[in-house]
């Protein structure tokens, strides 16, 4: 039985994005509690019922956009674009993408084909944006795939980038273009 | 121009008011300002009140002297918060002043001064115009790593650019003096 499960297919038309409810809590908690989710972000994983609500209610709502990707219309990750504007008033044509996916269903194949989406959905909801970004761990191999896969071309290693959980990080820089596309 | 410039009569200091002639001298020059994201000074009165306003109270910017006269800026503008582990680094010279190793002196002058200055920092970093080689040249001869080229990365000036990125962290060795 333990085996089927892992060779488990997903069928990707099964896929879809929606905002998050509270009532979604109980799923939102099963990636944020996993320390193998949680560690390439700057995040400790969650612990309480409280923090997943929190999540929900205060965090989903910061980013230019924000998204649960649903596997059957329960959340099994999340996916944001972050305007670049934030940190810096001339870049407001640039978004940064961020996701997180459980990884009962990391390899799938799934997180490269939400990407794809996404990059679709961005350029078409904001079509002042020219450049979506991502930054990926060095260490990070599985999410730097994800990117390449999707189309997503790699600029370079912007060193000791980020300070993470206390430790200066070396980032990949990853980018895509609307007239890439 | 041919000019005799002794490169040991090059110094970095703060910004004074009394700079405003020299200032507005580079400063109120298009081929300098054109890859900065500061407007050229139109005026005396532009010129007073950038320095007051913007130079004298900047986290780090310094004036390029020769002979103490400003004939340029370095500026070190460090991130906040959980971002502090990096600053970026800009500069300018005067245009009768390139192709003289001035900029390059003043960044390798710059760079050991920051990070003492700036305890959290790790990482300072530099962003070009694919098109000004000798900006790049400036970065490379000071030290710093190409790490490469960012498509579409910003705005200057309401145009479209690709940024190279350069970095110098606190763990790089200074380059020796040729």
């Amino acid at each position: 039985m333990m085996e089927r499960d892992r060779e488990e297919r997903v069928d990707l038309a099964q896929i879809s994005f929606r905002t998050l409810e509270l009532s979604d809590v109980d799923d939102v908690l099963v990636w944020t509690s996993d320390e193998k989710v949680a560690k390439f972000c700057s995040w400790e994983p969650y612990s309480s019922k409280d923090q997943g609500i929190d999540f929900i209610q205060n965090r989903a709502s910061e980013f230019l956009w924000g998204k649960a990707i649903c596997l059957n219309d329960r959340p099994i990750g999340f996916i944001s674009l972050t305007s670049c504007s934030a940190t810096d008033k001339s870049r407001e044509k640039s978004a940064e993408l961020g996701y997180v996916l459980g990884s009962k269903y990391w390899s799938k194949g799934i997180m490269s084909y939400v990407v794809k989406q996404v990059m679709k959905v961005a350029f078409s909801e904001f079509p002042h944006l020219d450049r979506l970004e991502a930054l990926v761990d060095v260490e990070n191999v599985g999410s730097q795939k994800v990117l390449e896969k999707a189309g997503f071309q790699r600029e370079g290693v912007l060193r000791k980038y980020l300070v993470l959980k206390g430790k200066s990080r070396d980032m990949v820089i990853f980018s895509v273009l609307s007239t890439d596309l | 121009m041919s000019l005799n410039l002794d490169l040991s009569k090059v110094s970095l200091r703060p910004f004074k008011l009394t700079d405003v002639d020299d200032f507005l001298l580079w400063a109120g020059d298009d081929r300098v300002t054109q890859n900065l994201r500061w407007k050229t000074c139109g005026s005396m009165e532009e010129a007073l009140a950038f320095i007051r306003d913007v130079c004298i109270p900047h986290p780090w910017r310094r004036s390029i002297c020769l002979h103490d006269r400003s004939i340029g800026f370095v500026s070190v503008y460090p991130w906040s918060g959980d971002d502090r582990c990096k600053a970026d680094i800009g500069y300018a010279v005067a245009a009768d002043y390139w192709g003289h190793g001035v900029a390059t002196k003043a960044v390798k002058m710059a760079v050991p001064q920051v990070f003492k200055d700036l305890p959290h920092l790790m990482r300072l970093q530099a962003f070009t115009s694919p098109e000004n080689k000798a900006s790049q040249r400036v970065l490379e001869k000071a030290g710093f790593l190409k790490e490469g080229v960012l498509r579409k990365y910003t705005y200057i000036k309401g145009n479209i650019k690709d940024s190279v990125v350069f970095s110098f962290l606190s763990t790089d060795e200074f380059p020796h003096d040729d």
